[in-house]
């Protein structure tokens, strides 16, 4: 019996009382993906040391080479124990509840001001080669070609809903679904940053939230299902909690601060933290 | 400069792997470029943009692996994705890798491949028998899946076929599993004793799954095509495939799969199995045991009694074999759980043969059985969309198929009609096949699931309880892991049963009340 040491309020009530059957969508090295059966949504078990994240729970293992999980393998909840196969149980007792709340936009913006040109900074010297920005140049043509569309087109969106044209931002938002290297592309993850900020609280575009739910509309069709419940869960304002401790950091914390949870997030993936990170900065210098 | 493709269907790698896995693809020395992506419409885009888009990129959906190769020629290109290959599995494969070799012709097809000696056709029907005739003349064995060619072509065809000592497999032949390979819609099955002349596809690979179960296995699987077995084509081809495996050494029992000959053709057969020195097991759907036991065949009445016998015909202990009884007490709570207004079967097959089955085995107890390949014109519907009493319906049909694809590889017609027929408070049983195997829907069970806990809940709401039976047609070996669509099947709610035959009985013993 594996024990869940942290996880996603919402899951685990789900686990705890009501029936959950699905079964295993993927499976990594130190994550598994679940597809529900009822909604068809992707959960996630995750090994200790991964952030909470929604409908993800955290797991007192190292990894799951040796659990033998494949993919088809049901998974199914009953007496608080979700059960994948006859391979793993996992008991809900001792489990610590995580929900994610982002922080409110601070009143005052000079510490935000502050901390946003140090992470631009940080992420130029630490990010991880991401195809956004335009200085990246690999010499491969399919590589150069998907670094000048995805540079392109997020200076597009950006500017429109700088300029409050929603419908053709929604238009440049969903020319990024899918595009970019890696299991989450990294127009995805440009999006989640940039819609992670969109849902914060006295963000002068906390009312476009219906602009969220308009690409994700979109995206089912665009990307992969691990993906998509990323951007679905971004859109409505539910992200990984190391990248809501960074917003935290970023209204209020000290230099010191910023860059340990920014280290955490540009940690995600290969690309994936940079991306979040780059959309998270164009979201915030949109209301600076 | 050469490009070659693979897509590699819902593979999820880790971004850090992809991205390692792509740097080192490209550094491989022979590469002149290598992409491996998802593949979603924006990353087609780019690839369009660099001038390497290819049908099979435009093909493949978002959760796919797309991993494309550029190199000086065919034959770098062949080695990097062997590279690529051992970089992404991490281990050395040997079986992977060959990739395919395109021909314009059968005749540069034959100049290329010269130790080649057999030729699949599946283009249109207009064209077919050209080409069957071309492959014939350069004395290859035809498997020809196209429909729409001419009885006349048929006959002329076979003619020929037998002429030169050559298989002429169809036209309109689905299955066929030739030297242990299975070809256009077939199973994974063990090489064994037992060779198979089959008229109707999915009945013979049911028949191949379930020796496969038994512990046996198939020398070889001789599709006929649908219409062999009619007067006009005389059963050529099923009296040359009986000789063929009658010839050959390592095959020990015969069995034939078919349903009933016309009365030249069945004297025919019956004569070839009463001069073969071989046991001929007979699964005639619906056919007559005492014609074929009078020719010294074994007669089968269903799929799983024709593959019991060919296997204990070619030698396994019975006493170890798991026959799969029904499961009788489970027939005794589906009834009880039934209201008194819920009388119907609907059978929703993808299957023909086994909808045939199914069908055949409510006939045996009912007569109001409809159907839209009911022999009899009586009971055949006269709309194939609105369901009459116990209604089977072959969703293979050309009533269904006609500007579509089988729905063993496009399921959405039967889900449709499933969600229609569920409303139906006087249907008690829905009851359908999920065909695995080569050429078939990557995930059929997947594919229904959400219609089937839908439909149930409806049900439930209402007061009544909806039966559902599915049967998995497919073996440990298939690709799309039949453990785990028995699995998806019960999640959902629906009794899995173990075989077509099992399927149709326990569909009819549900609603058989008070017996």
């Amino acid at each position: 019996m594996r024990f869940a040491k942290s996880g996603d309020g919402d899951f685990i009530q789900r686990i705890i009382h009501h029936k959950f059957h699905g079964f295993v969508h993927s499976t990594f090295n130190r994550t598994i993906n679940i597809q529900c059966l009822d909604r068809g949504d992707l959960y996630t078990i995750a090994c200790k040391g991964i952030d909470n994240a929604p409908n993800t729970l955290i797991i007192d293992l190292e990894h799951f080479e040796e659990a033998e999980i494949r993919v088809n393998d049901i998974v199914s909840s009953g007496h608080s124990v979700l059960s994948i196969a006859n391979k793993m149980s996992i008991t809900m007792n001792g489990v610590k509840r995580w929900d994610c709340k982002l922080p409110k936009y601070p009143s005052e913006a000079d510490v935000l001001i502050m901390n946003v040109s140090t992470m631009k900074q940080y992420i130029k010297l630490h990010g991880n080669n991401s195809r956004i920005e335009r200085a990246f140049k690999s010499g491969n043509p399919f590589d150069d070609e998907m670094s000048r569309m995805l540079h392109e087109r997020t200076q597009l969106l950006v500017s429109e809903l700088q300029n409050k044209r929603i419908s053709t931002a929604i238009t440049h938002a969903a020319s990024l679904i899918g595009l970019g290297p890696g299991l989450t592309p990294a127009g995805d993850d440009f999006l989640v940053g940039l819609f992670t900020v969109m849902g914060i609280e006295n963000h002068q575009y906390f009312s476009h939230q219906s602009f969220c739910e308009e690409v994700v509309l979109h995206a089912k069709a665009l990307t992969n299902d691990i993906s998509y419940m990323a951007l679905a869960k971004a859109a409505g304002g539910q992200v990984r909690e190391s990248i809501s401790d960074l917003m935290e950091a970023l209204f209020r914390g000290s230099e010191e601060e910023l860059l340990l949870a920014l280290d955490r997030v540009l940690a995600i993936g290969s690309t994936s933290g940079t991306d979040i990170a780059l959309g998270i900065v164009a979201g915030l210098e949109m209301n600076m | 400069m050469t490009v070659q493709v693979l897509v590699k269907p819902n593979t999820y790698i880790d971004s850090v792997s992809l991205m390692s896995l792509s740097t080192k693809a490209n550094q491989i020395e022979i590469v002149e470029q290598a992409i491996i992506a998802m593949g979603t419409e924006m990353n087609k885009e780019v690839i369009r943009n660099v001038g390497l888009m290819t049908p099979e990129v435009e093909s493949a959906k978002t959760s796919d692996l797309v991993i494309i190769v550029k190199a000086a020629s065919e034959e770098l290109c062949e080695g990097a994705f062997e590279s690529i290959n051992d970089l992404l599995t991490k281990k050395k494969d040997s079986s992977k890798g060959k990739s395919e070799v395109k021909y314009s012709t059968i005749t540069s097809a034959v100049n290329g491949t010269p130790e080649a000696n057999l030729a699949i056709i599946a283009v249109n029907g207009s064209y077919a028998p050209r080409e069957a005739r071309k492959a014939l003349e350069n004395n290859l064995h035809v498997m020809l899946f196209s429909d729409n060619v001419s009885i006349e072509d048929e006959i002329e065809l076979k003619t020929l076929a037998q002429e030169k000592g050559l298989l002429m497999m169809g036209p309109d032949c689905g299955t066929a599993i030739i030297g242990n390979v299975a070809l256009c819609f077939a199973n994974a099955v063990r090489k064994g004793n037992i060779g198979i002349v089959g008229a109707s596809g999915t009945g013979s690979q049911e028949v191949t799954v379930r020796i496969h179960e038994f512990g046996g296995g198939i020398t070889q699987l001789i599709g006929t095509g649908g219409r062999d077995l009619s007067e006009e084509v005389g059963g050529i081809m099923m009296l040359a495939g009986i000789k063929a495996l009658e010839e050959d050494d390592a095959t020990k029992v015969i069995v034939l799969v078919s349903k009933p000959p016309a009365p030249s053709v069945e004297e025919k057969v019956l004569a070839q199995i009463k001069q073969c020195k071989k046991p001929v097991v007979v699964w005639f759907v619906g056919g007559n045991e005492e014609k074929v036991t009078q020719a010294g065949g074994y007669f089968a009445k269903m799929s799983k009694e024709a593959a019991l016998k060919a296997v204990l015909l070619a030698g396994a202990d019975e006493s170890k074999l798991n026959k799969r009884a029904l499961n009788l007490p489970l027939i005794e709570e589906v009834r009880a759980k039934l209201n008194p207004q819920q009388k119907y079967i609907r059978g929703l097959f993808s299957g023909g043969t086994l909808c045939d089955e199914a069908m055949h085995i409510a006939m045996e107890k009912f007569d109001n059985v409809y159907s839209n390949i009911q022999r009899d014109p009586e009971y055949r519907l006269k709309d194939v969309r609105v369901s009459q009493d116990h209604t089977f319906i072959d969703f293979g049909d050309d009533q269904f198929t006609q500007g579509k694809p089988h729905p063993m590889i496009d399921p959405s017609t039967r889900i449709e009609r499933f969600i229609q027929e569920a409303k139906d408070p006087s249907v008690a049983v829905i009851v359908m096949d999920f065909v695995l195997g080569f050429g078939a829907h990557e995930d059929p069970v997947g594919a229904m699931l959400p219609a089937i806990i839908e439909a149930k809940q409806a049900a439930e709401d209402e007061g009544r309880h909806l039966e559902i039976i599915g049967y998995i047609l497919g073996t440990e070996l298939d690709s799309q892991n039949i453990e785990g669509q028995i699995n998806k099947l019960l999640a959902s709610g629906a009794t899995h049963a173990s075989s077509s035959q099992n399927a149709g009985l326990l569909a009819r013993e549900f609603v058989v009340k008070g017996e």
